[in-house]
């Protein structure tokens, strides 16, 4: 029993030498691997080293988030501890240098690559559904040109106010603003208004990036409901080529922002055509009938008996 | 033993568990974005007093163009609550600007609690008052100043958005949002052969109500959302029995002096509609960006118009006069409007992104119309008109773009694109008046769109596109044709301390057609800049200016001889802004600032026009959380054809800032 005993407790001790062995060998194998490939990354304590005022100004913002939670959308794992590395790419190389040539500056990027270093988050969200048909988006406005990712005031990464907004829109927009310095303009600049009310700087389905009212309605129909109809009698421009057909909705030294000085230059530039029994292939607005007398001021200004210009429920011509 | 073995064997495989460079630990602890050293309040108020001069000149072009009055004002205030314990909320803010009987009020509301929701709300009031003498007025001509299309009116909005779960995958969301209008206004009561200015009450509102879901996920995002609305219109014309109106015909119709005794008639508008929104977000490789909208509404109304008037009246078509009429309508609308776009950015190589899109709007209306028009020609007898009307309206806009972008260096992009787009478009009404019974348009247009974005160093940037287009077709004679458009913007730090922008645009837009011979012509040259020496610690200056005309010339026809004329509008005009910050050395750190500048904008052409509002403002610090402050405006608005449109006035306010 003893010698069986001992020769079974020698065999085990064999076995047991040799998986010891193994182990050691693996732990010191796993050790030499990673001695071999260390971790590109160091960590935002790290950088809070050197760039202590940026790292506790970020503690307030938005993206700190990104410090302490793992979300789907992110990078596998999160990004839990490397916030900073999140947009900045892997660290350690810059920590040991301290070179700027180290570390990956979304300033510094071409417009496009600088929104791909959002986009790896922030895609697939709402927002980007039109962004491809944006005009910022062809012509290479970054996100950072309006979202401050290291900004810490009380709106966040973004201008939130009417006014912080249209300064900002402003500021690229030089000569649209300057519109609104018209008499007869939507109220930006007093503060009542915003650029984003009308346009979606993200993008639109919509011309000119507007905004939509409902699924697909153009957005001015949020603030001017009573123009919406749909109407018995519609009026053609209005559904075909938008406001923008009569109106200069930035603003305008014509009353009602108007594009004309006159109702009746606006109205008649277009009801110019001659009738037809079918109008196939001309431009559509017929000349209004002979008893419309420009030499008469009753007739100079169309919108006094048009008055339902926008579309009408009872007449045909738009007259109740 | 085979566990120990088991347990040795398995330390390797351990060891390989957590990355090196993983460090998940101070997740929650750490999240808190506000030190709890911080106060639970902080923000500011700012109340003050308003004293506005008389109004020099129009009175009524003053409240069309600026309609700020006197009295005491919450001129602001921007609130943070925060929660240390987060129970409810992590954080509310709240702001709210201009309340006090001023021209445009705002109020916004917004709370949240990580992972639980986030809250939005926003106020606003509106005041809609629009009175100039030059607008609408038919007697205008013969000196007689009045309007026939103003309104008094406010509208109000109101907004609340919450979405739940915010941050997690799943996302669900409501909306309701309130627009209403309410007011009194002047319009015109239309009847053959004249036209009678009357009182007119407005009264709308739209209710919207709206709910649906997002999914965010890594590499895929959906949005589902369902809404509707629902509006109604009550806009009332009416004239108490009294004074006859004359109306703006004051020469007899075939003898006969027509005139309006008393009329009532209210609009008893109803509408609703639903919709149906759904985005999609897809990254299924690095190399490959997709999207898609599918967007559907259909708005429906109804109405029964019911008018009721009295007065000596005619109908020319039958050459018949009558002293009363009931004029009933019922009619109906519903329009089918579905949209949609697709596209995909895709990047074969390193330098190289392909961008197409493909966007279709289509849209289809029709209606109904049945009136009965009772006239009450002399006592006890009485003619009866009815008339069924239908109509119809419809387009389909399609419009398809290549975008190709090379970045050359990384510094340099550029972009070249096609773009494609067409459509046809109708307009019926049934049965035909006179000749015109339908009109039809085709939409058939060539774009080629030309790009590029410089930034030779940090401190430059500049960027600009170009557009030619040919057309082939187009629906109405003001659209764009054979067009060329063309818009740069440049960014240079010349300084620390000085920043430019400068921006262009141009449009030139031909229609050659015989009878429309369009000629438009505009172009805008903008330059802004920002100076302020040693990060404006002591002075700062800011100031744009902006030159702009506009020429259009084109083609029509008298209607009274058909004869070919020409419309002319020119519009040539200077905008200039400046503001110049100055912080006065003060006393234990209390600055104040003066801030001096404004805005001026002079056009002559079509309607010479000059409007300035020059500004000062003196801020005083007290002590730590208290400010005055004190503001003087002038506005004066001047217009070389309508001298009596001219205004000039002055205000001064004077409040306090309280801050925590």
């Amino acid at each position: 029993m003893e010698a069986v005993t001992g020769h079974v407790s020698h065999g085990a001790m064999i076995r047991l030498r040799v998986l010891v062995v193994l182990a050691l060998l693996a732990m010191a194998g796993v050790k030499a691997a990673g001695q071999a490939a260390p971790s590109p990354y160091a960590g935002s304590e790290a950088c809070q080293t050197c760039h202590e005022d940026i790292f506790n100004a970020f503690a307030k913002n938005p993206h700190h988030l990104v410090e302490t939670d793992a979300r789907p959308g992110w990078k596998a794992g999160g990004w839990q501890g490397r916030a900073c590395e999140s947009c900045h790419g892997p660290a350690q190389k810059h920590t040991e240098s301290a070179s700027a040539e180290d570390i990956r500056n979304p300033a510094k990027l071409a417009a496009a690559a600088a929104g791909r270093v959002c986009l790896s988050c922030h895609l697939n969200q709402p927002t980007h559904a039109g962004r491809l048909e944006s005009s910022h988006a062809k012509n290479d406005v970054s996100c950072t040109a309006c979202h401050k990712v290291h900004g810490n005031g009380p709106s966040g990464l973004v201008a939130r106010t009417a006014s912080a907004i249209n300064q900002q829109c402003s500021s690229c927009h030089t000569g649209v603003w300057a519109q609104f310095q018209r008499p007869s303009h939507h109220r930006l600049p007093e503060g009542a208004m915003s650029c984003v009310d009308c346009h979606n700087p993200h993008g639109s389905i919509r011309p000119a990036m507007t905004q939509a009212f409902g699924a697909n309605e153009p957005g001015c129909l949020k603030c001017h409901g009573e123009k919406r109809g749909p109407f018995a009698f519609e009026h053609a421009p209005v559904r075909f080529e938008g406001c923008r057909s009569c109106h200069e909705p930035h603003g305008s030294a014509n009353p009602r922002m108007l594009a004309r000085q006159e109702v009746r230059n606006l109205c008649l530039e277009c009801h110019a055509n001659l009738p037809r029994v079918t109008n196939t292939n001309a431009a559509l607005g017929v000349v209004p009938p002979a008893f419309h007398d420009l030499r008469s001021p009753r007739f100079r200004n169309c919108t006094v008996c048009h008055q339902k210009i926008h579309g009408s429920h009872v007449d045909r011509n738009l007259l109740r | 033993m085979k566990l120990l073995m088991a347990i040795m064997s398995l330390v390797p495989l351990a060891a390989q568990q957590p990355p090196p460079d993983a460090k998940p630990a101070a997740a929650s602890e750490t999240a808190s974005p506000v030190p709890a050293s911080e106060s639970w309040l902080a923000g500011s108020i700012d109340l003050g007093y308003r004293g506005r001069t008389n109004v020099a000149g129009s009175l009524d072009t003053y409240r069309s163009v600026v309609n700020l009055g006197s009295g005491p004002k919450l001129l602001g205030a921007e609130f943070t609550l925060t929660d240390p314990k987060r129970r409810i909320f992590d954080e509310v803010r709240v702001r709210a600007y201009s309340w006090g009987d001023d021209p445009y009020a705002t109020f916004h509301l917004s709370a949240k609690k990580a992972k639980l929701y986030d809250f939005s709300s926003d106020y606003r009031d509106i005041a809609y008052f629009n009175y100039l003498p030059s607008y609408a007025d038919p007697l205008l001509g013969r000196g007689i100043v009045l309007n026939e299309q103003s309104f008094d009116t406010r509208r109000r909005f109101a907004a609340f958005e919450l979405d739940l779960l915010p941050g997690n995958w799943f996302i669900p969301y409501l909306a309701y949002d309130r627009a209403s209008g309410s007011g009194t206004g002047v319009a015109a009561f239309v009847s053959d052969a004249n036209e009678f200015p009357v009182p007119n009450r407005l009264r709308d509102e739209t209710n919207l109500y709206k709910g649906g879901v997002r999914f965010e996920l890594r590499r895929f995002h959906a949005t589902v959302e369902e809404g509707g609305t629902a509006f109604k219109d009550d806009q009332s014309l009416y004239q108490a029995a009294g004074p006859q109106n004359f109306g703006n015909s004051t020469n007899p119709f075939l003898g006969q002096t027509l005139y309006l005794s008393n009329l009532l008639g209210a609009y008893g508008i109803r509408g609703t509609s639903f919709y149906s929104r759904a985005l999609m977000t897809a990254n299924l490789t690095s190399w490959l960006d997709l999207y898609g909208q599918f967007l559907f509404s259909q708005p429906d109304s109804s109405i029964h118009y019911q008018q009721s008037d009295n007065g000596n009246l005619v109908l020319q078509s039958q050459l018949l006069f009558y002293n009363g009429q009931q004029y009933l309508v019922s009619a109906a609308a519903k329009l089918p409007h579905t949209s949609a776009s697709f596209g995909g950015e895709l990047r074969p190589l390193r330098r190289v992104r392909v961008i197409e899109s493909w966007l279709t709007d289509r849209l289809h209306e029709g209606g109904t119309a049945t009136s009965v028009n009772q006239l009450f020609t002399a006592p006890n007898r009485t003619t009866q008109i009815t008339a069924l009307l239908a109509s119809s309206l419809a387009t389909n806009y399609s419009q398809q773009q290549t975008d190709l972008f090379f970045d050359v260096t990384q510094r340099l992009t550029l972009r070249g694109a096609y773009r494609y787009v067409w459509g046809e478009a109708g307009d019926t009404i049934l049965p035909p008046a006179g000749l015109a019974s339908a009109d039809r348009g085709k939409l058939r247009r060539n774009v080629a769109i030309g790009g590029v974005t410089f930034r030779p160093s940090q401190r430059l940037s500049i960027s600009g596109e170009a557009e030619g287009a040919s057309t082939g077709g187009t629906y109405f004679r003001t659209s764009l044709y054979d067009y060329q458009k063309v818009r740069a913007q440049a960014r240079y730090q010349a300084a620390a301390s000085l920043s430019l922008s400068a921006d262009f645009s141009l449009l030139n837009n031909q229609n050659p057609l015989p009878g429309v011979h369009y000629d438009y012509l505009a172009h805008q040259n903008s330059l802004s800049f920002l100076w302020s020496p040693g990060g404006g610690k002591t002075w700062e200056f800011q100031g744009s200016y902006s030159r702009s005309t506009l020429r259009s010339a084109i083609g029509y026809l008298s209607p009274q001889d058909l004869q070919p004329q020409q419309s002319l509008y020119r519009d040539n005009a200077h905008t200039a802004t400046a503001l110049v910050d100055l912080k006065v050395p003060g006393i234990s750190g209390f600055a104040p600032k003066i801030t001096a500048g404004g805005s001026f904008f002079i056009s002559s052409g079509s309607r010479p026009t000059s409007y300035y509002q020059p500004i000062a403002k003196l801020w005083l610090p007290f002590g730590k959380n208290v400010a005055g402050f004190a503001e003087w405006r002038y506005f004066g608005y001047g217009e070389a054809f309508y001298l009596y449109e001219g205004f000039r006035t002055q205000m001064v306010t004077a409040g306090l800032r309280l801050t925590r």
